[in-house]
């Protein structure tokens, strides 16, 4: 049977890093993903080990969603969470955002030094 | 798996000048962020940056290190806003050692494993023990870009 793909509305934009950390923030997403893991599942069999009502997890669902962490398929009546890892690729960006940032800034801290009037004399010793 | 930065740098200036530049709020505003930093031993204070989409622009600090003019290190925490959980809980350190005239300055922002363990608490749990799925292995280890079977076509 064909799945339909218009359920995948996360697929289209790009979820933020920090749209994915909160999403992984809570308990109960971990839990999801977990679950997720496995097997896809229906929105009924994922509420089971919870104590909580369809429309809270339904709630969790949609951050998921919408971090890119999981789709939704329509199937037949029934919609199905399925679990899309890339965007926890995210999360190893933080490394590479800060080398950038670090690099620039490292950066500037040379200009600034550089263009800082000598409240000390430089030593008899120094090099250019 | 640890994941730290080190970046390394020499400038002509003497390490006190250095010093001055890590430990001056006009100056660390100049060349770093606004903040409100203190050179003292577990002062909390903050960097402030233009706030982004998802993020309040703040980074919050507290001073773990503090031997002038050769070592400084502060906390470097940063959330999406108030109440909202913290995605980064690091560690910014800075080493300064005489070159010449000059000093050579080590940059180190440690303890990226902290973000890592939001996946082993997501994924290293009893269950997992079990085979991963390809797709999830494959990111794990080694990040590549795992497109799997049904993923729709990215423009």
């Amino acid at each position: 049977m064909p799945r339909t793909a218009h359920a995948t509305r996360a697929a289209g934009r790009r979820p933020t890093r920090d749209t994915v950390f909160r999403a992984l923030g809570d308990p109960t997403r971990r839990a999801i993903l977990d679950r997720l893991r496995h097997r896809d599942r229906g929105v009924n069999e994922l509420c089971e080990p919870f104590d909580m009502s369809q429309p809270a997890i339904s709630q969790h669902l949609k951050v998921l969603v919408d971090a890119g962490l999981v789709v939704a398929t329509q199937r037949g009546r029934e919609r199905i969470y399925q679990l899309r890892p890339a965007p926890l690729r995210a999360a190893y960006d933080w490394l590479g955002h800060f080398e950038e940032f670090w690099t620039a800034g490292l950066d500037r801290l040379g200009a600034y030094l550089d263009a800082e009037p000598d409240a000390v004399p430089p030593g008899p010793g120094r090099k250019r | 798996m640890k994941r730290d930065l080190r970046l390394e740098r020499v400038y002509p200036q003497a390490p006190e000048r250095v010093w001055r530049a890590l430990t001056d709020r006009r100056a660390l505003a100049s060349w770093l962020m606004e903040t409100d930093f203190e050179p003292r031993l577990g002062h909390r204070f903050t960097f402030r940056a233009k706030p982004q989409p998802g993020w309040d622009g703040v980074t919050y600090c507290e001073v773990t290190e503090l031997d002038p003019p050769r070592r400084l290190a502060y906390t470097w925490r940063g959330g999406s806003g108030e109440g909202q959980p913290l995605t980064l809980d690091t560690i910014v350190r800075f080493t300064l050692t005489p070159e010449g005239a000059g000093t050579r300055l080590v940059l180190e922002h440690l303890g990226f494993s902290g973000v890592k363990s939001i996946f082993v608490s997501v994924f290293m749990k009893a269950g997992w023990r079990k085979k991963l799925r390809t797709t999830l292995g494959a990111v794990i280890a080694g990040l590549k870009d795992v497109p799997t079977a049904s993923a729709p076509p990215t423009s």
